[in-house]
């Protein structure tokens, strides 16, 4: 998947993580490599035993070693168990420990640079992959030893019976390689009636409220799962075709196993071989043809690799630093300098001079795209621009330490990410003394007091049972930015889901509470703006004015900003 | 709980006994194979090599290598018997995940379907592979071991079924340790699906190292049962070690008995390969198939097919809609409150205005109805009385989250109320009689793929006549759409609808069924006024038709003889003209100025785009639509009705 998996030695991460149990790693590949070796003498042992035995000669000791061997490989095999798993389960809590702890320095950041969903993928599935490389690197050459050593002995019992498995071991790969055919085809259509069955329900589930109301939820699931019996022979042609290809695979060794035992028979017979050494050689060919297994291990070497490869794009995004000046007291003047902030290619923002005196309202206005949100972003260091800087009560945001600025500067969102166990635990987030009265002193002024009161277990309603209608989250987001607090508050279209009438509530509360914090509201709506003190009216990714929306509302230009609707 | 997982499964099996046999031919034909491979060689060396007729010792071989690919073979037709067995329970699994998904509007139901079900469907088929291969191994392996000489069984049995014991003691213990495992990782996934779309709102709240925190312990709780997990590996290996590797050490102690008993060498090398080459290895997929798959298909199976005790839990309540089916019992005689404590009507009495007569049931008639989510919760509706002649005509209007919804819903039979009761037609909420007389439009309009036709007969058994069905899409305003999308006949995608033409589809739906009480809930929010206008007024005309518009603009409720206003602790009833005197929620939601209660401060606003807002249709706004007014610090203005709808409320996601 990533090119560098595969062109890259390897990513220096995997070389961490083996460090980080190198003890272990150590020891597993000690135990293994010596576990491989018990597991390569016990044939030659049961040979010479079982010659020893038909020969009714005294035995003893070497049964007594062959139950030695057998007692050593199953304590090695078991300490080799405990020992691997633990290393996965170790290597994987270290790799997400760090990678968690990145993503979060990263912050929104991390999500814009590789989506949520990817980032969870690479958390959950990558960090599991990846966590299996240090232990198999370090079983890697024990995997080796057995089927390299299995066609070693083979040639020392005789040389013909590793010449006859050499010829034989390439058609055994041929043959396992045709495994892989035409399953593809067969997963592509299961995956596709799936897909209709699956986009069915979505709008089912989506119009629910409809069918409930209607009644037609059984007419409703018949209908969506018309495509069940095409799922149903699809699924029967994946079975087919895999059988096939298990039946193929599973034919090649042994025979290739018994052409090696008829030639140790026909040895027998002319003298060359004993008994005890066909039981020998026999094993020894199993042994050999653990190569296909060989192979399934590098591969998953090879994608534990890639895995790792992909945590290590993560990491490899520089975290934000943090300064240590100390934030003067102040009102919260929020200045801009020359700010450009560019994403890809386009140029977002292009040298934005703003000023928002301390304890005022300044509105950013503009049409879709042009960078009001990322303006919002950039004023509380969500995101840092790529030239210019930004300024609280003189201050570079940058100098600021974490703790100071993000206890400065509150946040609000359009579609805000509520998390927390409970309502009252997501409106206290990142608070460090939350306390009840301050949770609902700040619902309340957000207009969320009413809602939350409402639900089955109020304040403490699980969050994931909690309502999630657009107006309802905003205001719960709204709520959290109050208990927040701070001398600078950001709301990025945070009021844009609320009737009008609860819009004009919490923004006289907000207005009103004479607090001395200053506001930076991005907004879709002319009611909005025409509550700030000014409006920056953004365009171009440039400032085209600033003023009183009362003086900028004489230009058509500014009013066809507000015509075309307030779509996010 | 897992019990009821393993008794369904084996019922699943018992119906299914004809595939089971199938299964069953194959295997044998496999335990075939496996027979050979330890008879083929013995015979080989007894009677071939050892006895210096090479030939024969060749020919057993070859015969080996027939049943070798004889085996092949029935292990391919094996795959195709399992999956016979397999694909049905796919088929149940996918029957039971879209039914719920459906019921309860449950969207992890679409995870279920294109995950989970593939897991239940790939773990359920490891194990019948694996348990089917051990146990015709076995019996190939004993089978071929007697024919040599039965006491080889005597030696090689005792330990395997000693080795099959300890796995099946430690099978439970096991399992649950599996079990746990996948519990803490799928609480890692699903904390990490909560965490990542959120890093913005973290990092703006500066919770890091809260999050961190929480992170860290579920990453310490997965460590935990992973190392748990890896710890009781060792069992494992001491099944295998007793089933698998003692019979090996026990067969070449055992050897001079054996060989004083007449055992042949080629017996005892036949011995020796039935343990090392079927057996062993067929423990062993058996050891670390069975441990694996069985838990991880007992948790998923649990997940997809929860006890019916779990289903209260399920459906908690959430959102406005849909799957609150939570509420309390209806209506407990004798502990109704006083009546018009909490609601006092600031408008005419309640439902005065319209006088039912008694011959003909009231259209809708609510009866002291009081509505909480929970035992606990404050209620969205207390005390409501309301009663609406057959045609009548409705508007509610009120804030976002007041309740409307809530109201529909109860009207709908969605939900129960804690008191009172809901007669539709007559008819006591819920009962069919009733859900035949009233139908629901919601905000979300729901429109699924298929014919045009089959969207727009979905309330009635049959789709009717095309002229009916052109009739009613003219009528809402639907006709252009129905036109461009080719007809009743043709094909609809609903993603490549517009939010407002899935609402037009939706009402001409509505207009076609037979119900003649219309509750429109939001159901025009994404038309423009005058398409809204028009929609309403095809239901305004429509014969028989009571109507009850929860009003996205107050334009709706301008065209209604009467509006309830709904405000969190009371309610007002009255018309228009009544409202707008004595109703100060109603003014500010109609925009026009109040002489504040609270000392004026409340400014009057241009409640003009999003939501409930209609700033042409309300009085006292300039015409010019550029009315600035001055007031305190900000500049107030009335912006003017360019503005459209498209309110990002709801639909736009």
């Amino acid at each position: 998947m990533t090119t560098r998996a595969d062109t890259a030695p390897t990513p220096p991460l995997t070389n961490a993580a083996v460090q980080h149990s190198a003890g272990r790693c150590l020891a597993l590949c000690l135990l293994s490599t010596a576990s491989t070796a018990v597991v390569l003498l016990l044939p030659a042992a049961l040979g010479r035993t079982l010659d020893l035995l038909l020969a009714h000669a005294p035995a003893t000791r070497w049964v007594l070693y062959c139950a030695g061997l057998v007692l050593l490989a199953a304590l090695l095999d078991a300490c080799e168990t405990v020992l691997s798993g633990t290393v996965d389960a170790r290597t994987t809590a270290w790799l997400r420990r760090r990678l968690a702890g990145h993503v979060l320095a990263l912050g929104p950041r991390a999500g814009a640079r590789f989506g949520p969903g990817d980032l969870v993928a690479r958390l959950v599935g990558n960090a599991a992959q990846a966590g299996t490389a240090p232990a198999a690197r370090a079983a890697l050459l024990a995997a080796l030893a057995g089927p390299v050593g299995g066609v070693v002995a083979l040639g020392l019992v005789d040389w013909r019976l590793a010449a006859v498995f050499l010829a034989g071991a390439p058609v055994l790969t041929l043959l396992l390689r045709a495994f892989a055919r035409d399953t593809t085809r067969c997963v592509a259509d299961y995956q596709r009636v799936q897909g209709r069955i699956a986009t069915s329900l979505a709008e089912a589930v989506a119009g629910s409220r409809t069918v409930r109301a209607a009644g037609t939820a059984d007419r409703e699931t018949a209908r969506i799962l018309r495509p069940l019996p095409e799922l149903s022979r699809a699924g029967h042609r994946m079975w087919r075709v895999q059988g096939r290809a298990a039946g193929q695979a599973s034919a090649v060794a042994p025979l290739l196993q018994l052409g090696i035992v008829a030639v140790a028979g026909v040895l027998l017979t002319r003298h060359r071989l004993t008994v005890g050494e066909v039981l020998a050689a026999s094993r020894y060919a199993v042994l050999a043809t653990g190569v296909g297994v060989l192979v399934g291990q590098f591969a998953s070497l090879a994608r534990a690799r890639a895995a790792t490869a992909r945590l290590a794009d993560v990491l490899e995004q520089p975290a934000p630093a943090y300064g240590n000046h100390q934030l003067p007291s102040g009102p919260g003047r929020l200045e801009l300098r020359g700010v450009t902030a560019r994403r890809g290619d386009h140029t977002v923002l292009d040298g934005i001079d703003l000023t928002v005196p301390g304890g005022t309202t300044l509105a950013v206005v503009g049409r879709s795209g042009t960078g009001k949100s990322l303006l919002a972003a950039l004023a509380g260091r969500l995101a840092d621009p790529d030239a210019g800087e930004i300024l609280l009560d003189g201050v570079p945001l940058p100098s600021l330490p974490h703790d100071q600025l993000r206890r400065a500067v509150g946040y609000a969102f359009e579609r805000p990410a509520l998390l927390g166990t409970t309502i009252e635990d997501t409106i206290a987030l990142g608070l460090r003394s939350p306390s009840p009265a301050r949770v609902r002193e700040a619902a309340r002024k957000a207009r969320a007091d009413d809602f939350v009161r409402r639900l089955p277990h109020g304040y403490a309603t699980p969050c994931a049972d909690a309502p999630h209608s657009g107006g309802e989250s905003q205001r719960l987001g709204l709520a959290r930015a109050f208990a927040h607090g701070g001398r600078l508050l950001v709301l990025d279209d945070a009021l844009s889901s609320l009737d009008t009438v609860t819009e004009a509530r919490i923004a006289d509360a907000l207005l009103a509470d004479g607090s001395a914090t200053t506001r930076l509201i991005v907004a879709h709506r002319a009611t909005t703006a025409a509550r700030a003190d000014a409006v920056a009216w953004l365009d171009g990714g440039k400032v085209r004015a600033v003023g009183t929306h009362a003086r900028l509302w004489r230009d058509a230009g500014y009013r066809a900003v507000f015509g075309d609707g307030g779509a996010g | 709980m897992r019990g009821g997982v393993g008794v369904r499964g084996l019922r699943f099996l018992w119906v299914r006994w004809r595939v089971v046999l199938r299964l069953a031919g194959w295997s044998v034909v496999e335990a075939g194979q496996t027979f050979l491979t330890g008879y083929a060689p013995a015979r080989a060396l007894d009677q071939g090599f050892l006895a210096g007729r090479a030939g024969l010792g060749l020919a057993w071989l070859a015969l080996a290598g027939v049943g070798v690919l004889l085996g092949a073979y029935g292990t391919a037709r094996a795959y195709a018997a399992v999956a016979a067995l397999v694909e049905p329970l796919r088929d149940r699994l996918v029957e039971r995940v879209v039914g719920r998904g459906v019921r309860e509007a449950d969207g992890a139901a679409l995870s279920g379907l294109t995950q989970q079900v593939e897991i239940a469907r790939d773990t359920f088929a490891g194990l019948v592979m694996v348990s089917r291969s051990f146990a015709f191994t076995a019996v190939g392996a004993l089978a071929g071991l007697v024919s040599l000489d039965p006491l080889l069984l005597l030696v090689v049995g005792p330990p395997l079924l000693a080795g099959v014991a300890l796995f099946a003691a430690t099978l439970r213990p096991l399992a649950r340790r599996q079990e746990a495992y996948l519990v803490a990782d799928e609480a890692l996934a699903h904390h990490w699906g909560a965490v990542c779309p959120g890093l913005r709102d973290i990092t703006a709240t500066g919770a890091e190292e809260r999050i961190a925190a929480d992170t860290g312990d579920r990453i310490d709780a997965e460590l935990g049962t992973a190392r748990a997990l890896a710890h009781w590996g060792v069992l494992r290996v001491a099944s295998l070690a007793i089933g698998g590797q003692l019979p090996i050490v026990l067969l070449l102690a055992a050897a001079p008995w054996l060989l004083d008993r007449g055992v042949t060498t080629g017996a005892l090398v036949g011995a020796l390969a039935y343990v090392t080459q079927s057996l062993l290895p067929a423990l062993r997929n058996l050891v670390h198939g069975l441990g694996t798959s069985g838990s991880r298909l007992t948790v998923v199976l649990r997940r997809l097919a929860p006890a019916p005790s779990r289903r209260e839990a399920a459906t908690g309540p959430c959102g406005q809609d849909s799957s609150r089916d939570a509420g309390p019992p209806p209506a407990r005689p004798g502990a109704r409150r006083p009546r018009a404590s909490a609601t006092t009507p600031a408008a005419p009495a309640t439902g005065s205005p319209l006088p039912a007569t008694s011959s003909t049931p009231p259209a809708l008639a609510l009866n002291a109805v009081t509505f909480a989510y929970g035992p606990t919760a404050a209620p969205v509706i207390e005390d409501l009385d309301l009663t609406l002649r057959p045609g009548a005509h409705l508007a509610v209007v009120g804030p976002s989250g007041i309740g409307k919804s809530t109201l529909t819903a109860l009207v709908a039979g969605l939900l129960r109320p804690r008191q009172g009761t809901v007669r539709v037609g007559g008819a006591t909420v819920p009962s069919a009689a009733a859900a035949a007389q009233r139908v629901l439009i919601p905000q979300e309009a729901y429109v699924f793929t298929g014919t045009l036709a089959e969207n727009l007969g979905h309330f009635r058994p049959d789709p009717g006549p095309e002229a009916e069905l052109l009739a009613a899409v003219d009528a809402v305003g639907m006709g252009p759409l129905a036109e461009r999308l080719g007809g009743p006949g043709a094909r609809v995608d609903p993603a490549a609808l517009s939010a407002g033409e899935r609402q037009l589809v939706a009402l001409a739906r509505a207009y076609l069924s037979y119900a003649p009480l219309v509750l429109l809930d939001e159901a025009t929010c994404h038309l423009d006024p005058q398409a809204e206008e028009r929609a309403e007024r095809a239901f305004m005309e429509r014969p028989g038709t009571t109507l009850v518009v929860v009003a996205h603009r107050i334009s709706s409720a301008r065209r209604a003889e009467r509006v309830l206003v709904m405000d969190g602790t009371g309610t007002a009833y009255g018309t228009h003209a009544e409202l707008m005197r004595v109703s100060a929620l109603y003014r500010d939601l109609v925009g026009s100025w109040a002489p504040g209660p609270a000392g004026g401060s409340e400014p009057a606003l241009a409640l003009r785009d999003a939501d409930r807002v209609d700033a042409v249709a309300g009085p006292g706004l300039a015409g010019d639509g550029r009315h600035v007014v001055a007031h305190g610090p900000v500049g107030q203005v009335q912006a003017p009705g360019d503005l459209g709808d498209g309110g990002p409320l709801g639909g736009k996601g």
